[in-house]
């Protein structure tokens, strides 16, 4: 029974994700108007911030589940940090590329040692380098030590990104929504911000949904490991 | 300039929404692998359970 629920949940998640992807698209690249200085470039935007925050999100849960793992040693927490990851990983490198497509028509090239951009690369490499981690070390309890205390460091450096266009002089323009002096609706154009909100649901959704699947992944590798144990 | 930036932002929405669609064909056939494998467990087990029976 509780099986059938969490596939009807999983089912209305899938379905939700699906719609606000369909409309984050339509309003994206069709509804809202081009920007006044950027042109259709500035579409990319719709998939840029929306992929950065969910990287944040994903590492966040990385943290809180590594301090729950060196607290508790419980492994459905380092289930969660682990699975995360993974999650986060993808949506940190999209970022990086979404980011490059945007800066050549923007700043006139692909890449630049920006410290926003600089600080974002060193975030992927953190990430991907706690996966090998998790891939290399045999010891399941030391890895997930190991990779624990990895994450923790790894999720410091996002308020360094953020902080980073206050701090140095970047190429990156300053944030557009999580800024403490201004309110978003202040700054963007009702439209863009619409847009925006559409495709930043989305992606939260989706980011819920991969991440039910790939717990539930890990689970039925416990599972599998318990069973040929006994 | 409109048809060249259009060029760019094809090419951000490709990559993008063709690298989760592939991470999510992915993680589906490593969620089915888990599941057949768990199944074939089960189903050693039962076999063995009949067999001492």
């Amino acid at each position: 029974m509780p099986q059938v629920t969490g596939k009807k949940r999983k089912g209305i998640l899938g379905a939700a994700t699906l719609v606000f992807i369909i409309a984050g698209l339509y309003w994206g690249l069709i509804k809202a108007p081009p920007d006044a200085y950027q042109g259709d470039s500035q579409r990319i935007m719709y998939l840029h911030i929306p992929s950065i925050l969910t990287a944040y999100l994903s590492f966040f849960l990385v943290f809180l589940g590594s301090c729950l793992y060196l607290w508790k040693r419980e492994k459905r927490d380092d289930n969660l940090a682990h699975a995360a990851a993974e999650i986060g990983v993808l949506f940190t490198a999209l970022t990086i590329i979404e980011g490059s497509i945007w800066g050549r028509p923007t700043w006139g090239v692909w890449w630049t040692w920006d410290a926003r951009l600089t600080l974002t690369a060193i975030l992927l490499l953190i990430f991907i380098g706690y996966l090998m981690l998790r891939a290399l070390v045999e010891d399941e309890s030391r890895a997930a030590s190991s990779a624990a205390i990895l994450g923790i460091i790894g999720f410091l450096d996002i308020p360094l990104i953020h902080m980073s266009v206050y701090w140095w002089r970047t190429l990156h323009q300053p944030p557009s929504i999580l800024r403490p002096d201004k309110v978003p609706w202040e700054n963007i154009h009702p439209e863009l911000l619409t847009a925006l909100a559409i495709n930043f649901v989305a992606f939260v959704l989706l980011y819920f949904y991969l991440l039910s699947h790939r717990l539930r992944l890990s689970e039925m590798r416990e599972e599998i490991k318990a069973r040929r144990m006994n | 300039m409109t048809m060249a930036m259009w060029g760019y932002v094809i090419l951000a929405y490709g990559i993008v929404w063709g690298a989760i669609l592939l991470y999510a064909v992915a993680l589906k056939r490593r969620y089915r692998a888990a599941e057949h494998e768990l199944q074939r467990l089960s189903d050693a087990k039962e076999f063995q359970e009949h067999a001492k029976a």
